[in-house]
């Protein structure tokens, strides 16, 4: 079982070391993803969905002095707190990583096709030669047409949407079997969104990777995730298969997210729904329910103590809310 | 109803910067909105939606057309008179951290509107600025807060306030909820419905969500290339859309039920929006639509429709067809 997952991630926690004192982006987080499965991370700006993916592989900003605990494996291997000149080694070749802006991630003076080769030259030791022929199939592949122009070519030339594109070869040209993707269609129009998600599905499909998908569309949750993952304030509060999950709802953050999404029967001029409240700012650990402030249905005890994230009975679903859990014992 | 902003045959064109050549980034476009009217502008990045707004409130040259604002062509006016009168318009960026100034306090950057407007005196410009806070739902004490302190629907809901210190008639909000959280969109989405309610105000919606576009306007245009290619009230062009492009919109917005989106799987459009530099000719939409004919590719397709719902394409495709995109036409381009 375990070694069919592409990563393994248990008891993950992530501080941030700053002048005003430690903060907790990610608190104490686990999770797995298989070959082949598409997990979600959704979650609101600070949730930790991007921080805990990105800190234990060595990609956060320059000067943030990062302090991981717990377990982060990719394909068996620790990479929790791994020096950064063996991490590079680790990205591109064990993970693919895909970013919201292409441009942060791909070299603006270096072609588009060199730029890829490198990556296939580096992590599977492939020669110029060789490369450079991987580079424009796998341009081909992320459907770009006429892939020997596209070679020659500088990212500032290409659209938001060929960027992309650009930027998942890129990623898979190590042949990873785990890609992250953080927002990788946030930028881009639906109609572009569309044609890059259904890229991101066939890729996977070809070459049986695990993807980690980060986002805060539902929409892109429903559409292309196995499993998804609820963030709050650095937490997983709730956990399984998605079709469980966005139908039945039950931690009341993740009802409220989901309730937020305009239905069809909505009428035009009625009021929008949303959550009450602001979304958490980063702070230390504390040891209480961070929803509690925002949530309808709190009771004492989450006031106190940090609900711990449990398993339905007979469902794939985890939940981390008293609440949730004694509802769902109600209605099987 | 008179609408409060009338727009008529605007056309907006700029010097491209690489090759010198003119692009029409807004062509030939007429848009109404009444007071207290939410109405919907629709479309990929690069359709000329931001550029239509910006050149409503002044921030664009018009080479063509009207701008009427309650009732005064603001085409007759020039210098001051120009800058008092397109006051009664303001704009939303989407943006709340960069339209703010970050070295004014929330009072201070609300005072300078006061003074700007010359609508209240000195000595109301507290009061009216607690009132104003209020009306868009934060508390007295932000007027000493900072931009940096405060969360992005605060800082929206910050520029909202300053928009409404001068007193406008229309508001122009461009993608006003994008940068924000989810939870906090609805908030914010609110508070322009209760805009529109309480005082009248007339809204312009640009956005590529179609979803918030539907539920907060009444009526919807969708913009492809520099034209209005269909538009209608909202239940019309969200229902009843008649114009290929506009299904194809619509059918690209994931669905957010898993057990929709697992049986839909990804309706892709092919390619992407052409250059505005050089248009297709014919009808601009030719070159990715899933339905195109031979006289697409040369004619101008006329505009046709009835009861308000109008749309720009030579055919009337019946109900049937226009469904087969929403089944998940993949095109490859």
């Amino acid at each position: 079982m375990t070694t069919q997952n592409v990563v393994e991630v248990s008891d993950l926690s992530v501080d941030l070391l700053t002048k005003g004192g430690a903060l907790r982006p990610v608190d104490r987080v686990s999770f797995a993803v298989g070959r082949g499965e598409t997990l979600a991370v959704v979650g609101e700006s600070g949730s930790g969905k991007t921080v805990m993916n990105f800190a234990p592989l060595g990609l956060m900003p320059v000067g943030v002095a990062v302090q991981i605990s717990g377990s982060f494996r990719i394909g068996g291997v620790e990479i929790a707190g791994m020096a950064e000149n063996r991490l590079r080694h680790i990205r591109g070749r064990s993970v693919g990583v895909i970013f919201q802006d292409p441009m942060s991630a791909l070299n603006p003076l270096r072609r588009i096709g060199r730029q890829i080769a490198e990556v296939a030259e580096r992590q599977r030791g492939l020669t110029t030669m060789q490369a450079e022929r991987q580079a424009e199939d796998l341009l081909a592949l992320v459907g770009m047409s006429d892939p020997a122009q596209r070679m020659k070519q500088y990212p500032h030339e290409l659209s938001g949407g060929l960027r992309q594109r650009a930027m998942i070869a890129s990623a898979i040209a190590g042949e990873p079997p785990l890609l992250i993707a953080d927002e990788p269609t946030t930028a881009l129009d639906v109609t572009i969104q569309a044609q890059i998600l259904a890229l991101l599905q066939s890729l996977q499909k070809k070459l049986n990777m695990g993807i980690v998908l980060i986002t805060h569309d539902m929409g892109v949750v429903a559409s292309m995730a196995h499993r998804v993952a609820v963030m709050y304030a650095g937490r997983i509060v709730e956990f399984g298969d998605v079709a469980d999950v966005l139908v039945t709802p039950r931690h009341p953050y993740t009802l409220g997210l989901v309730n937020a999404i305009p239905r069809e029967e909505d009428l035009s001029g009625s009021p929008f729904r949303g959550i009450p409240g602001l979304p958490p700012t980063m702070g230390a650990p504390v040891e209480a329910c961070a929803f509690a402030p925002r949530c309808d249905v709190v009771m004492p005890v989450c006031r106190t103590r940090r609900p711990p994230l449990q398993a339905l009975p007979q469902s794939s679903v985890l939940v981390a809310c008293p609440v949730g859990i004694a509802q769902a014992g109600q209605r099987p | 109803m008179t609408p409060v902003l009338n727009v008529s045959n605007l056309t907006t064109r700029f010097k491209s910067r690489e090759r010198n050549k003119w692009i029409t980034a807004v062509d030939d476009v007429s848009i109404q909105i009444g007071a207290g009217e939410i109405v919907g502008l629709v479309g990929e990045s690069g359709c000329g939606k931001s550029s239509l707004g910006r050149t409503i409130v002044g921030l664009e040259r018009q080479q063509q057309g009207h701008v009427v604002l309650d009732g005064t062509d603001l085409a007759s006016l020039s210098g001051r008179a120009l800058r008092e009168r397109r006051r009664a318009i303001q704009y939303i960026f989407q943006d709340p951290y960069a339209s703010l100034s970050e070295w004014q306090t929330v009072g201070e950057t609300l005072t300078e509107s006061f003074v700007i407007a010359q609508k209240v005196s000195p000595d109301q410009y507290d009061a009216r600025a607690t009132r104003l806070l209020d009306q868009v739902g934060l508390p007295t004490q932000m007027k000493d807060r900072f931009p940096r302190e405060l969360s992005g629907g605060q800082r929206q809901r910050v520029a909202i306030a300053r928009a409404l210190a001068v007193e406008p008639s229309v508001l122009i909000c461009d993608e006003p909820v994008s940068a924000l959280d989810l939870s906090i969109r609805a908030q914010v989405m609110n508070l322009f419905l209760d805009l529109r309610r309480d005082l009248g105000l007339g809204i312009l919606f640009i956005a590529h969500d179609l979803a918030l576009v539907r539920q907060a306007a009444t009526r919807v245009n969708v913009m492809y290339l520099g034209r209005i290619v269909e538009e209608g009230t909202s239940e019309q062009v969200h229902r009843h859309a008649r114009h290929p492009y506009t299904r194809a919109l619509l059918a690209s917005v994931p669905q957010a039920d898993p057990r929709i989106a697992a049986r839909k799987g990804f309706v892709t459009l092919a390619g992407e929006i052409p250059s505005p530099v050089n248009p297709p000719s014919g009808c601009r939409f030719h070159t990715r639509c899933p339905l195109v004919q031979d006289i697409c590719t040369r004619v101008p397709p006329p505009v046709q429709g009835e009861g308000g719902h109008r749309f720009a394409c030579h055919f009337r495709f019946a109900d049937e067809v226009l469904d087969q995109i929403h089944q998940g036409y993949v095109h490859a381009g």
